[in-house]
């Protein structure tokens, strides 16, 4: 009622004051009512059924002629826009917006779109997504306050508003904000007199010089960039295993403390690898596409995650570098934005460029792709063995020719070698069949899980009888392991499909399918009832793979050998049935890296399809990769049916001294290199691959639900930025569109972060989100002129800070007039300067500084609270974060966090007052301070006072906080015990300090920025 | 109008700390929403008259089976070790574990069923507690879920969403409602320690997402200090921190009248709550003052601290001291194999504490505004995974059906609600969405779900994201 009266109020006032009413702007005003209220089911996304066919997000739309006949808007004419009547109705069933959004237009919001369509309904673009130019300098009163151009910007608003700049803020409170600013950490007391005593007109910039150079500065700068990236030290899910992440946060710190352009700090994290001649470092920044969660939760589908992993890279690079809430597009068109899911997907394409499996290896192997962490002299080792490889692979071909035309051949009679291994399946005991090889062991019914399905039985074989398989049963080739990547092997067998297998194991060396997540080891499958032998390190990155290209015929018994020489390479792999080599496809040629030596296991995998259905018979294994004509006198070819090549093959591999002795030598380098590589930690990276899954839209964003009509390559949101066909269409291109000087939102975006470190609050207040439901920013045109400087200074980052620490605006005092409260409670005007509550990890630095306690060591491994490292440097379990970061806003790192909210809360109290960090520190501060026999107690509080907070306390603080430590020190000293536990020693004053220094930790003066 | 509770954007805005004054509306009386004296009016109203002004979550992590315990199939169990019909499952996704599983053999639950109190609903043998209060429990037995793995499953469950990072229930209860006691945090959690710890749980599931951290679940934990960093370091008395929160008034009083900052009140008034938690919590947690005849009404384990027993007891003791939102966790239940012997085990360590809780909140009057649920993540599969013996079987997980049970506040008693086929596979009737259960839940302490909304990142999140329906059959 009141508030219908309210508007009617308000709409007759509009009316009256029409020739003098202030004209709307439709990015400021109109465009986040539409945005909120209308866009939902009127915006850009059709694909849910716009409703009624109308569209506000485009003026084509909005005046378009709908099927009820009417325009929603007619410029100009009120009476004749639908709108109009329909956000004035108080009809349920009329009103727009509908009473079921539960967010009506206020009487305010109904006025500024009255006047909108009366003013003529002019659309603008969303300024985020225009190229933002230079403005000039706005005219200002009082010009004598001004240090930097950015200063005219924020006076000129503060004017507009009648507001006054607030005088420089003291010399001490300044130097600790801007210490805190930039390194994070507070200047200490030695530092203050310093400062103090420097009278020059550039102390403050020699500090601000000093600060930027210091290694804390990136220590510090480097915090909300982790956020931003996930970064995490493990892997976030089922188990929560430790993911090795900490060298690529070290390149971070290092490239902020060297001051790496802002452009190449981008390039480097999403392309690194695509740089040409990339360097290791920058293979090691691309790990920021790399640090999402990754599950190896038994049973997991490995294509879900894998689509969870590449979305999360999308979301986090929107965040981090776009200002862009992409994930909204990833089931949908965007509600709000210009993205459509195409445009989602495309970018999907981009990050979708390496061989993965998205499943985590279960046994802690570094998820492929991987670089090596070598040590420069490892690098130069590597790089001399890589050669020596290449050279005996050369000798080796060389020998092999030079072999062939050669008169001298010494030709003994062909004979199978004995196998290590035959079972011919003739009977099953308790415990498995025999090995009807001297001296060796049965295979036996062993098993992963001891409730493991299925058995196998005994059937007609291809020789009396054979092994039956049901699918889930099988047999363990007990005493038959270590079959590595160097060692030649043969197997054979007589196999019979009882049914069309579409995958069934028939040989694999490794534990359980998919909490494995890469089947590693030697494998021999079935696949769509073709053949695949593969030796695996972890699939499908890193293996080699052949498959025949014909399927095996039912029913029918076929004799199976299959041969691996040790190589590593594909080519090494053959498959021969019924005595012959099979035509094949090379699947995978990458294998770098051991393979797993486990018992072999037959005809079944624990949690993968076994042969169902299937007969074995005659299973023989060897340790020697049989030579053609082996393979084919075994399956009882007659000699005189073997071309001379086959011949002459097996003449130059069994009998050729020279070429034997070549062939070791190449295997010898190669267990050479594999020996030094091996000994450097693998490193998880990008490493794009030009063969990859292809990428389709996914239907409301299902990883079982491509749509298979619409199929994406790597390209971008073209409406925020066009594409140019100069970029290569891949992540380089995608680092190249975002750095070019004329996207719109890549330098915004980077400024106002750097804005928001230093001031608290964004001049675009939603730092995360630049789109159409962002904040608009309240200085425009600075935030424009800013992001185009930025570029212009080669993206210089400290550059770009100090400008901010240097100016008039950042160095105000912070305390707030009766005017600047009443009218601006929230300093968006900026006149005065800056408060901030320390962030979790600022809390925890300055209590150690001011202990002594702090270990200021750079990088590393990440640690522990009680190896009293930086915050930065916290261990980070994603499943159970460290209670002080959780408790002081620091969030938990399993997805991007574009900003920390800041709460208070009892939770932080009692971890101040009562935590072991903090604890020891007060305690510590105390005892430090009692080694200063000369100073009174009162100067003692000062000095502990000045070393947590930084300034001299103030009358009152130094008499309340004497007066506790007067008190506390006679009840101490009445209780020695209590003071033993307080103080680490008798003094019954260092207890009474512990706690005044603790009270200290705790108050309002050491846990803000003023 | 209800106003609305502040956005995360307000919220931003707000901790900038430029408040004037001692506004109402700064952080501290935000943050002082939570922790209202006791008994006092609730801050923000609800939408309509609450059923249940507190909610205790009986959550059983690991998923339950639904088979031995709420939802009993007599054809199933005559169909022991016959594949199930290929018609049955329709070609439904299986987990990796037993999706590859030549044969999928059917498993009829090893124990029998009886049909208890007045309502005449069924439950197992091995629930002959729980069957006792069965005139006060509503069983849903067609509950389903998306997700088929843990860790996505009891995220959505606990939050609404598989993707880690939003608020979880009771964050939301916290954010909606606040507490009713200014001593005690709105959202506590226990983890039972005599569980079997098969899966993990994660800090995620009862966290605050996006939502302020002053929401987030306060681990209560068995022993000395019940809630982290609670107990004074050694040699610090009661009396020493008085005096040094006085001397913290003091300071802060010193720093407001030069700063003009209200955050500074604000921020006293978290130390001086934070005393009295030191006073309240360990009063709260020490089960030795309840008499004999309670005690053993929750079983002989209700004396180990951590254990299910005490955390039901430790529940209904903080309900009866105003915490909004109670939420217990039961590791354990995630049996692939040998479930005959595993899920013997959760019942005998679940079954008579859980129904002591519903004895013991009618008897103190509480049950009827006091919300109880009890239930996992999903259930578990018809067939058997793994090796089937005569004695013993497995089962996989299944997101397609499951069984919950309710009771108080607000919920019919007496009730089966929803029906799945005669293999206990596909769910025929009546079908509960993880949403709705959240829809109902909040319907029940006087929210609407879609009305209890957090402006984050451009968008208006909610617990049950665009989905969820109250389920009506159910509300009494």
């Amino acid at each position: 009622m009141r508030s219908t009266l309210l508007l009617l109020l308000a709409i007759s006032a509009g009316l009256q004051a029409a020739e003098s009413e202030e004209l709307v702007t439709f990015n400021r005003e109109v465009r986040p009512i539409l945005s909120d209220r209308c866009y939902g089911c009127h915006g850009p996304d059709a694909n849910k059924g716009r409703k009624a066919g109308l569209r506000l997000d485009e003026p084509e739309g909005a005046q378009l002629k709908l099927k009820s006949g009417q325009r929603a808007i007619v410029p100009f004419d009120l009476a004749k826009s639908a709108m109009a009547e329909r956000i004035q109705s108080t009809d349920p069933e009329e009103v727009m917006p509908p009473p079921e959004l539960h967010r009506p237009l206020s009487a305010k919001e109904k006025d500024i779109l009255l006047r909108w369509i009366k003013q003529g309904a002019k659309y603008e673009a969303h300024w985020a997504f225009v190229t933002p130019q230079k403005a000039p300098l706005p005219p200002v009163k009082l010009n004598t306050w001004p240090r930097d151009k950015l200063d005219y910007f924020t006076l000129s608003a503060m004017e507009k508003v009648a507001l006054q700049p607030n005088p420089e803020a003291e010399p001490v409170t300044l130097l600790r904000r801007v210490s805190l600013a930039l390194t994070g950490l507070p200047p200490t007391p030695e530092e203050v007199d310093a400062y103090l005593a420097d009278k020059s007109p550039q102390a403050y910039e020699k500090k601000v010089d000093a600060l930027l150079a210091s290694p804390r500065f990136g220590e510090n700068l480097a915090v909300a960039w982790l956020d931003l990236s996930r970064y995490a030290d493990t892997y976030g899910y089922t188990g929560d295993g430790a993911m090795f992440a900490w060298p690529w946060r070290d390149w971070v710190l290092d490239a902020m403390n060297h001051n790496m352009p802002y452009n190449q700090f981008l390039t480097e994290q999403l392309a690194g690898d695509l740089l040409p001649q990339a360097t290791l470092s920058q293979k090691v920044a691309t790990a920021y596409n790399r640090l999402h969660r990754l599950t190896f939760e038994g049973g997991s589908i490995a294509e879900e995650f894998r689509q969870d992993g590449i979305g999360d890279r999308v979301v986090t690079a929107g965040y981090g570098f776009m200002g862009l809430t992409l994930e909204c597009s990833r089931c949908h068109n965007h509600k709000y934005d210009p993205i459509s899911q195409k445009d989602y997907y495309s970018l999907a394409a981009m990050f979708s460029d390496i061989v993965e499996n998205g499943l985590l290896p279960y046994h802690g192997e570094v998820p492929p792709p991987f670089v090596r962490l070598l040590k420069p002299e490892q690098t130069t080792e590597v790089a001399s063995l890589k050669a020596k490889v290449q050279q005996a692979e050369q000798a080796y071909q060389q020998t092999l020719k030079a072999a062939v035309t050669s008169e001298d051949r010494k030709s003994s009679p062909i004979k199978v070698p004995a196998p290590v291994a035959y079972y011919p399946f003739e009977e099953l005991t308790k415990t498995g069949t025999p090995n009807q090889v001297p001296d060796s062991k049965p295979a036996t019914f062993e098993r992963h899980r001891g409730d493991q399905l299925g058995s196998v039985e005994l059937a007609p074989g291809h020789v009396g009888k054979a092994l039956s398989c049901d699918g889930d049963g099988g047999l363990y080739l007990s005493g038959m392991d270590k079959f590595g990547r160097y060692v030649p092997m043969s197997f054979s067998a007589w196999i019979q499909l009882g049914e069309k297998n579409k995958r069934a194991t028939l040989l694999h060396a490794s534990g359980f399918y998919t909490n494995d997540a890469d089947a590693s080891g030697l494998e021999l499958m079935i696949i769509d009832g073709k053949l695949r032998w593969s030796a695996i390190h972890l699939w499908p990155s890193v293996a080699v793979s052949i498959q025949t290209t014909q399927a095996l015929p039912l029913k029918t018994w076929v004799h199976v050998t299959v041969t691996y020489d040790g190589s590593s390479q594909a080519s090494g792999l053959h498959i021969y049935l019924d005595g012959k080599l099979a035509p094949t496809t090379v699947e995978r040629d990458a294998l770098d890296t051991p393979i797993r030596e486990a018992t072999l296991e037959l005809a079944s995998r624990s949690r993968d399809a076994g042969f169902r259905g299937g007969l074995i018979d005659e299973v023989m294994l060897w340790r020697t990769a049989l030579t053609n004509a082996e393979v084919a006198l075994h399956h009882g070819l007659p000699l005189a049916s073997l071309t001379p090549e086959v011949l002459q093959e097996h003449q130059l591999l069994r009998d050729n001294a020279t070429v034997q002795t070549a062939w070791n030598q190449l295997q010898t380098a190669r267990k050479a290199l594999e020996k030094v590589e091996e000994s450097a930690p693998k490193f998880f990276c990008m490493q794009h691959a030009d063969t990859v899954l292809p990428t389709y839209v996914l239907t409301r964003g299902q990883y079982d639900q491509p749509n298979l009509q619409q199929r994406v390559s790597p390209g971008v949101p073209t409406k925020v930025f066009p594409w140019s066909n100069q970029y290569p269409s891949n992540r380089l291109g995608l680092a190249q569109w975002l750095t070019d000087p004329r996207h719109p939102l890549t330098a915004r975006v980077a400024v106002n972060r750097y804005w928001t470190q230093v001031f608290g609050a964004g001049i675009v207040p939603t730092t995360e989100n630049f789109g159409l439901q962002g904040d608009a920013p309240t200085h425009p045109e600075l935030l424009d002129t800013l992001a185009v400087e930025f570029q212009e200074s080669g993206w210089n980052v400290k550059a770009f800070l100090k400008r901010l620490v240097m100016s008039a605006t950042f160095r105000q005092s912070s305390v707030a007039s009766p005017k600047g409260r009443e009218i601006d409670p929230a300093n968006k005007w900026l006149a005065r300067g800056p408060v901030q509550r320390l962030s979790a990890e600022m809390v925890n630095d300055q209590a150690l500084a001011a202990a002594g306690l702090l270990v200021e060591k750079i990088g590393g491994p990440s640690a522990k609270e009680d190896e009293h490292r930086r915050g930065v440097y916290l261990y980070r379990r994603r499943t159970v974060p460290p209670d002080s970061m959780l408790i002081f806003d620091a969030g938990s790192r399993e997805t991007c966090q574009p900003r920390r909210l800041t709460t208070n809360t009892p939770l932080q109290a009692l971890l101040l007052l009562n935590e072991k960090v903090f604890v020891q520190a007060s305690q510590k501060l105390a005892a430090n301070l009692s080694q200063k026999p000369n100073l009174q107690p009162e100067e003692k509080i000062t000095l502990a006072f000045r070393t947590v907070c930084t300034r001299w306390p103030r009358p009152n603080e130094l008499k309340a906080l004497t007066a506790l430590y007067q008190q506390e020190l006679q009840a101490y000293q009445k209780d020695p015990a209590a003071t033993a536990k307080v103080a680490h020693q008798k003094n019954p004053e260092v207890a009474a300090l512990a706690l005044v220094c603790n009270t200290i930790l705790a108050s309002d003066a050491a846990v803000t920025s003023r | 109008m209800r106003p609305q509770p502040p956005t995360y954007d307000d919220l931003m805005r707000v901790t900038r700390r430029h408040f004037m004054g001692t506004a109402a509306l700064g952080l501290g009386a935000m943050a002082m929403r939570g922790i209202m004296a006791e008994g006092a009016e609730q801050a923000l109203k609800t939408h309509f008259a609450p059923k249940a002004k507190r909610v205790i979550y009986l959550f059983q992590a690991g998923g339950p089976s639904q088979f031995e315990t709420l939802d009993p199939k007599p054809l199933l169990r005559a169909s022991h070790g016959k594949p199930l019909p290929d018609s049955v499952r329709q070609g439904q996704r299986l987990t990796g574990m037993s999706g590859y599983q030549a044969t999928l053999p059917m498993a009829g639950s090893f124990v029998d069923f009886k049909k208890y109190g007045q309502s005449g609903i069924e439950f197992s043998d091995l629930m002959s507690s729980t069957g006792k209060v069965a005139d006060e429990i509503c069983v849903v037995r067609s509950m389903f879920t998306e997700a088929i793995n843990h860790d996505p499953a009891i995220t959505f469950f606990c939050t609404g969403s598989q993707i880690a990072g939003r608020p979880s229930m009771g964050a939301w209860a916290s954010y909606g409602l606040g507490s009713m006691n200014e001593n005690l945090p709105a959202f506590i959690v226990l983890v039972s320690q005599d569980a079997t710890k098969d899966q993990p749980l994660y800090s995620r599931l009862w966290g605050s997402g996006f939502l302020p951290s002053e929401h987030q679940g306060v681990q209560f934990r068995a022993g000395k200090e019940p809630v982290l960093f609670l107990t004074n370091p050694e040699g610090v008395s009661p009396h020493d921190r008085r005096q040094m929160l006085d001397t913290l008034a003091a300071m802060n009083a010193d720093q407001r009248a030069t700063q003009f900052d209200p955050e500074v009140d604000a921020r006293l008034a978290q130390a001086e709550m934070a005393f009295r938690m030191q006073t309240s919590v360990p009063e709260v947690a020490d089960l030795s003052k309840e008499s004999e005849a309670t005690l053993a009404m929750y079983g002989p384990s209700v004396k180990t601290p951590g254990s299910f027993a005490a955390n039901c007891l430790m529940a209904r003791r903080l309900v009866e001291k105003g915490v909004r939102f109670v939420q217990l966790f039961h590791q354990g239940w995630d049996q692939h194999g040998g479930l005959p012997g595993g899920i013997t085990r959760q019942l005998k360590q679940t079954d008579q504490p859980a129904a002591a809780l519903i004895q013991d909140l009618k008897q103190r009057g509480l049950l009827d505004d006091t919300l109880v649920i009890w239930g996992g993540e999903f259930g578990r599969t018809a067939y058997c995974q793994g090796k089937m013996t005569k004695d013993s079987y497995g089962r996989d997980h299944h997101p397609r059906c499951f069984s919950m049970w309710m009771a108080g506040g607000g919920v019919k008693k007496g009730l089966v609600h929803g029906q799945t086929d005669e293999f206990g596979y596909n769910i025929i009737q009546d079908p509960v969405h993880v949403h709705d259960l959240h829809a109902t839940m909040l319907h029940l302490m006087g929210i609407d779900h879609e009305r209890l909304t957090f402006k984050f990142q451009g968008r208006y999140y909610r617990l049950t994201d665009i989905a969820g329906k109250v389920v009506k059959p159910i509300l009494a």
